[in-house]
């Protein structure tokens, strides 16, 4: 105990500080910085072909012309949806907001697909 | 003379190399290995094959195609010639617009008989066989309730079909069993049976494709219609791996590999609905009561390496999605051992040789797991 006592003694007040920073970076870093699944990428393609290949890091809009008309593929920082389209059905735009590595919208009609890319998603085909 | 020569010119090579190791110094040896070490590993990167894809809308649904390894000409080449067989199953076996199966159709309605091409008569024969396995549950004969439903068109508006119609069909039971096959003649004994091989022609097409693909030479690919799998080999020696669709959630519920000529199926309310008032109208039909099914949000079945898996993946998953709690008997009659079912609640069931396979990204909370 007493070593301890007499190297506590050595500390300042500021070294508290530091210290409280310190384990303060490391919380908010594992919030913040903890990507496990968290998409980075997102491939639109139109008629099978790649339309679009883009990061997931600002929000944009992308209109993409297909059969039917244009599909408008909205993202935003760390996900990505169909706002638009022009399908009878609407599925791919109920599906809503993707935000999972691997998470793909399909709007058939329109021939036009959204994929997130991503380390998290670690499968080569989906079976839906 | 040939020969004593050839002796001569070996035997001084190889006790120069013998010697050479012997006498090489440490450091030196250590260099060499080193050397070694980076040009497999060169050699490794050189080696390191890519997946080719392709993508594309047949059958009102995306297609996908990935070929790995190999060159970009020979993969191309063989996605293109499976691409034009789909085409070709696309234009034959259209359930709406005019196609063999139309014709065939219009012909059963006037209770008149047919001639059909070979392909489709043994097709017709093996879902008859298929639909016999399983009382008549997947039954693509109930093509005319599919249409009352309003799933037979391209532009879709949600409609609750006319009552005293819907009656009338459910009464008249359009069953396989009522088609009478004779070599390439269809007859039916029934004129309310109209062929819709929704639940048949994606499986037939991945079976096709997977024969393509072998005919020209490609051992390891990927093969996606509307969502049935068919893995070919593997990926570089490691397998394909899939992901099962979350019947609510726009993620994958779990994934898991598929191994050479596995195959698999998922049959759900969540791909060709409608809602009218809160209540969810799926594509799939019990032929039991005329309606959409309610009992089962999705099942999906690995059919194991056998004749005609992809067949039996898009097939058989419809039985067992329309059995509701009885659907681990259904997968039973087919031999499956490997099937998922999501039911209404969420309640997640699973075969036990299947759950082995699975990896859950968040893990469910309700998980039960049969034998």
């Amino acid at each position: 105990m007493r070593p301890f006592r007499a190297w506590r003694e050595l500390l300042q007040p500021g070294d508290y500080a530091v210290m409280a920073a310190g384990i303060a970076l490391c919380v908010y870093a594992g919030f913040n910085l903890w990507r496990g699944g968290a998409p980075d990428g997102v491939i639109v393609r139109a008629g099978g072909n790649i339309f679009a290949e883009t990061d997931l890091s600002r929000a944009r809009r992308i209109a993409v012309p297909g059969p039917l008309g244009t599909t408008v593929i909205e993202i935003e920082p760390g996900r990505a949806r169909v706002a638009a389209d022009p399908g009878p059905r609407q599925y791919c735009v109920r599906q809503g907001w993707l935000t999972h590595a691997g998470a793909v919208a399909i709007c058939a009609p329109n021939e036009v697909s959204l994929m997130l890319t991503g380390r998290g998603g670690d499968f080569d085909s989906l079976s839906y | 003379m040939r020969v004593k020569g050839l002796r001569e010119t070996g035997s001084p090579h190889e006790r120069r190399s013998g010697s050479e190791t012997e006498t090489k110094p440490a450091p030196c040896r250590c260099a060499f290995a080193l050397l070694l070490l980076c040009c497999t590993l060169l050699l490794a990167g050189c080696g390191r094959e890519q997946v080719f894809h392709r993508e594309s809308y047949v059958f009102g649904t995306r297609v996908d195609i990935a070929v790995y390894g190999g060159d970009r000409e020979r993969a191309d080449a063989a996605m293109a010639a499976v691409l034009y067989e789909f085409d070709r199953l696309h234009r034959a076996y259209h359930a709406w617009e005019p196609s063999e199966l139309t014709a065939l159709n219009d012909a059963l309605a006037r209770g008149e008989s047919r001639e059909v091409s070979p392909e489709l008569a043994a097709m017709l024969r093996d879902a008859q066989q298929i639909a016999a396995r399983c009382d008549e549950l997947f039954d693509p004969a109930l093509g005319a309730l599919i249409e009352l439903w309003g799933f037979h068109t391209d532009t879709f508006a949600p409609v609750e079909p006319d009552p005293a119609r819907l009656a009338a069909l459910k009464a008249a039971q359009p069953r396989m069993s009522d088609l009478v096959i004779d070599g390439q003649r269809i007859a039916s004994r029934n004129p309310a049976v109209r062929i819709d091989l929704g639940g048949y022609a994606k499986g037939y097409a991945l079976d096709r494709a997977a024969a393509i693909l072998r005919e020209q030479g490609i051992r390891d690919a990927l093969l996606n219609i509307g969502g049935n799998i068919l893995a070919l080999g593997s990926k570089g020696g490691q397998p394909w791996r899939i992901g099962i669709q979350h019947p609510r959630h726009p993620m994958p519920l779990a994934t898991m590999p598929v191994y050479d000529g596995e195959a698999t199926g998922t049959s759900g309310d969540y791909q060709r609905y409608f809602e009218i008032d809160g209540v969810r109208y799926a594509h799939l039909i019990d032929p039991r009561t005329g309606e959409p099914a309610h009992a089962t949000q999705a099942l999906t079945v690995l059919v194991t390496p056998r004749p005609n898996a992809g067949v039996l993946s898009d097939a058989a998953s419809k039985p067992a999605y329309l059995a509701g709690d009885g659907w681990r008997e259904q997968t039973r009659r087919f031999a499956i051992d490997h099937a998922l079912r999501v039911a209404a609640d969420g309640r997640i069931e699973v075969t036990r040789a299947l759950r082995a396979r699975l990896a859950f990204p968040s893990p469910p909370a309700d998980i039960t797991v049969l034998d």
